[in-house]
């Protein structure tokens, strides 16, 4: 089991009732999808900007060994029996297999175009690659080391979660805005369900029986039932929710705003936002560490790993608005992407307009 | 555009497969970000005729509408809006 969460009378008290962020591990750039061993209390991390996973050491909370793979890795699984890790390259259209305790390569098996999101069923022995550009998704036989069939899929296949009582799985469409649904088992494709804009992750709650999808472009995390395939509810988050995560028992998931630089913790019993965790730059994804209940997140804008002690409590009030707002705002002097020419705030002196801070991580 | 590794090259990449046009600018490591306390992307700073920061956030399209509402009609526009 799980660790219990504290209650009222626990013996915490007074300032330790709250959250703790106990570290940021520099793991390589971009860092996206983590992967725990609970066993051996390591966490993997993919590093999409770094072509390389990197192994951290949950106790000393210090990186271990990084192993190249393919063109930036997002996805990432661990699978216990084999203590093989699978990575989607995914501009290498390939999945890259290390070994857990080394990083050693094993091999890499072809998959479709852009690979982007990786589902695992650890009874059927099989992975699930989400392929955004091919819109399909890859069944590899996580054993055999190879791929066994194609599913078609929607426009911007990638992140896959898996109903492991009822052997299916969910594909999320970002282009589509759609799951497609599919059978885990006989792998036939059953069913598409229209979610919100953008759905960047899903992830299946066995406690609960839910299904939750982040919609990225509306800032917002639905979930549906796994029982019927009805959405139940909706929480409007921050901007740009890309990652998610759900504790053991269901209670509280945890969702990665990359535009804020914020997880913000969802009580689902209660159906509201219960608080929000300052992390790195541009938060990507998360887990929770099944040993300890502590979220870790990986920032793609910092190149780190945030490890937070009991995420669920809350902790200090964000400021009520930016700092920015009603303030000069510093002078930039940036080189123009097409012409190398440096830019200026003077250019736009006297002139109302709007920045658009973005990034292709 | 805040990258971290080859700026140039995947900015440009970015911008031609989602077709994005007007000025681009290079914020290589971030740090023009950082100076804003900007945390991550996407994010909109909307910027007054006196150089002052009204808005930061608002990316969904309602709030991007209504925030540039408010700053096209002036001072008036913010009143106590965070």
């Amino acid at each position: 089991m799980g660790p219990v969460e504290p209650t009222a009378d626990d013996g915490y008290g007074g300032f330790d009732r709250a959250h703790r962020v106990l570290a940021h591990v520099r793991v390589g750039m971009g860092p996206e999808a983590i992967a725990v061993d609970v066993r051996r209390r390591r966490a993997f991390v993919a590093c999409s900007r770094s072509d390389a996973v990197t192994a951290v050491d949950l106790v000393r909370m210090t990186p271990l060994w990084r192993a190249r793979v393919g063109r930036e890795p997002i996805p990432l699984i661990f699978d216990a029996p084999t203590g093989r890790l699978f990575t989607a390259d995914a501009r290498s259209d390939t999945i890259s297999v290390l070994d857990a305790a080394t990083g050693e390569p094993i091999t890499r098996i072809a998959v479709g175009a852009y690979p982007a999101g990786l589902g695992y069923h650890p009874r059927l022995r099989r992975i699930f690659s989400g392929d955004t550009a091919g819109s399909t998704v890859t069944v590899v036989d996580v054993d055999r080391l190879e791929p066994i069939a194609a599913i078609p899929a929607g426009l911007g296949a990638g992140s896959i979660a898996i109903d492991l009582r009822r052997d299916r799985g969910y594909c999320a469409n970002f282009m589509a805005a759609s799951l497609t649904v599919f059978d885990a088992a006989t792998l036939r494709p059953l069913d598409r369900i229209a979610v919100g804009r953008g759905p960047c992750k899903t992830v299946a709650d066995p406690a609960t029986d839910r299904l939750y999808v982040a919609n990225s472009l509306e800032n917002t995390v639905l979930w549906l039932s796994l029982a019927d395939g009805r959405i139940g509810g909706r929480f409007t988050v921050e901007r740009a929710p890309v990652g998610v995560a759900v504790s053991r028992d269901g209670h509280h998931v945890y969702v990665c705003n990359r535009g804020a630089g914020t997880v913000s913790v969802l009580d689902a019993r209660a159906g509201a936002e219960s608080h929000r965790i300052r992390v790195g730059y541009g938060p990507g994804d998360c887990v929770v560490d099944p040993a300890t209940g502590r979220l870790l997140v990986s920032n793609a804008g910092s190149g780190s790993l945030t490890v937070v002690d009991r995420p669920w409590l809350p902790g200090p009030e964000p400021p009520a608005r930016h700092p920015a707002v009603g303030r000069p705002l510093p002078g930039f002097a940036l080189p123009d992407l097409h012409t190398g020419r440096i830019r200026t705030t003077r250019e736009w002196a006297e002139k109302k307009y709007v920045i658009n801070f973005f990034a292709s991580w | 555009m805040w990258e971290s590794r080859d700026a140039g090259r995947e900015a440009r990449h970015f911008a031609e497969v989602w077709n994005i046009r007007g000025t681009i600018l290079l914020d290589e490591t971030g740090a023009y970000a950082a100076r804003l306390g900007i945390r991550g992307v996407p994010t909109n700073v909307l910027v007054d005729e006196h150089g002052v920061v009204r808005a930061v956030g608002v990316t969904a399209p309602a709030d991007l509408d209504a925030a540039v509402d408010r700053l096209l009609a002036g001072p008036r526009g913010f009143g106590t809006a965070p």
